[in-house]
């Protein structure tokens, strides 16, 4: 097994400030009723309940590989994107309002570690940062997915289990748009590192 | 510490295997076989014969051949299930079904050609066909299938261990290009499962261990 090292400190503070984001921004998302609550959607308040477990796990993951490098643990919500979800979140009037916020949210998360693989020095600590951009990929697509036939005004479409022979031909690609899951949305080592 | 900016460079790099980019060759770490002797080197005594020594690979190598006989083994059976769900076999099949079948294999089969590209980039032969344990059962399962919800269940299961298979990849090989490819490839999978289980009314849940079930070289029968 070989352990992370300094160098890999402020990749993995930066991605701890993105899961910190992220995870806070589901949880206050929760309290909307049709967000979490009882008039929200199925498939869009079991999204938002089995994300928040999936980033607790990312979270004390990634803690404990800064640790193991030597590091002190981001427990601080990224700044720049904290802001952007600060503009957001007064404007959030319904679920299709409450996907497209998570789906930005989610989609620098999961470039951001998609890249990170490739820059850290641990086999180990890759293989766990794939491990959870994979799961934020799976939520990327279901936000896709959701966002979609959300956007057709059919709420009735997002069910538990759906109607496919309701749902369009397009929701069955919508949630899978790259060959390969793209970067160029990453964010710097350096934005979420501690000084 | 290298900077930011040049790792980025290297997933990129890495990625341009799909596009069958030249670059590769210099990211791999052995070198490829046939490589020209040095000038005043002997010439090597003739063959005495003519038979083709079987395929090795080891290492990184393992890891590429697994990873595009699973990948394609993935974009042959949902382009089956796709093309026989067009043609009446499993019923009446709705359209997103379809177009779910077909979008994710033609994926499928994209990556497996930048793993076979890592290949001979690395001097290794493609894979050919889909030479694994496991091929088998899951055609036996597509052969077993009657209604969409069978081929629904079939392909989270083939994606699943695809997404395994090429996450566990990306934690123990050593290769750049190996590694980017992995890091490109393991999310669309999963994002094929996800899709897959929304169509199935299953709960959005990523495994708890991404790596359950993968593949490991031993998988392969080359």
């Amino acid at each position: 097994m070989t352990a992370p090292t300094a160098a890999d400190v402020p990749t993995l503070q930066t991605a701890s400030s993105l899961v910190e984001l992220t995870s806070d921004t589901y949880t206050r998302l929760q309290r909307l009723p049709y967000a979490g609550g009882g008039t929200a959607l199925a498939p869009v308040r079991a999204l938002l309940a089995t994300a928040v477990q999936e980033l607790d796990r990312a979270r004390t993951d990634l803690a404990r590989a800064t640790r193991t490098a030597g590091g002190r643990v981001q427990t601080s919500a990224n700044a720049k994107y904290a802001a952007v979800v600060e503009q957001a979140l007064p404007t959030v009037r319904g679920p299709g309002d409450v996907v497209g916020l998570l789906l930005t949210l989610e989609d620098v998360l999961a470039q951001t570690l998609v890249a990170d693989v490739v820059d850290l020095s641990s086999p180990d600590v890759r293989g766990t940062v794939l491990g959870h951009a994979t799961a934020a990929a799976r939520r990327k697509a279901l936000l896709l997915t959701l966002g979609a036939l959300l956007s057709t005004g059919r709420a009735d479409l997002v069910a538990v289990p759906p109607d496919l022979v309701a749902l369009p031909p397009g929701a069955g690609t919508v949630g899978f748009p790259d060959v390969l899951f793209p970067t160029e949305k990453a964010s710097p080592a350096i934005e979420g590192a501690l000084g | 510490m290298t900077g930011p900016g040049t790792t980025r460079r290297r997933f990129l790099l890495g990625l341009g295997a799909l596009s069958g980019a030249a670059a590769l060759a210099a990211c791999t770490n052995t070198a490829p076989p046939g490589t020209p002797a040095p000038a005043g080197t002997p010439p090597p005594p003739p063959s005495t014969t003519t038979t083709a020594p079987a395929p090795v690979y080891e290492g990184d190598a393992a890891l590429m051949a697994v990873a595009a006989a699973l990948s394609g083994l993935a974009g042959d059976l949902l382009g089956q299930a796709g093309t026989g769900a067009g043609q009446g076999r499993y019923g009446s099949v709705p359209g997103v079904v379809t177009a779910f079948l077909s979008g994710a294999a033609a994926q499928h089969t994209a990556h497996a050609e930048a793993w076979n590209r890592l290949l001979t980039n690395a001097g290794r032969p493609p894979i050919d066909g889909y030479p694994l344990t496991v091929e088998p059962a899951l055609r036996g399962r597509l052969v077993a299938a009657v209604a969409p919800v069978d081929l629904l269940g079939l392909a989270a299961d083939v994606t699943a261990s695809v997404t395994a298979t090429i996450t566990a990849i990306a934690g123990s090989a050593t290769g750049t290009s190996t590694v980017a490819l992995a890091a490109g490839v393991a999310p669309v999978s999963a994002m094929h499962g996800a899709t897959a289980d929304f169509l199935l009314g299953r709960p959005p849940t990523a495994p708890t261990d991404p790596t359950a079930g993968a593949l490991g070289p031993d998988a392969l029968t080359v």
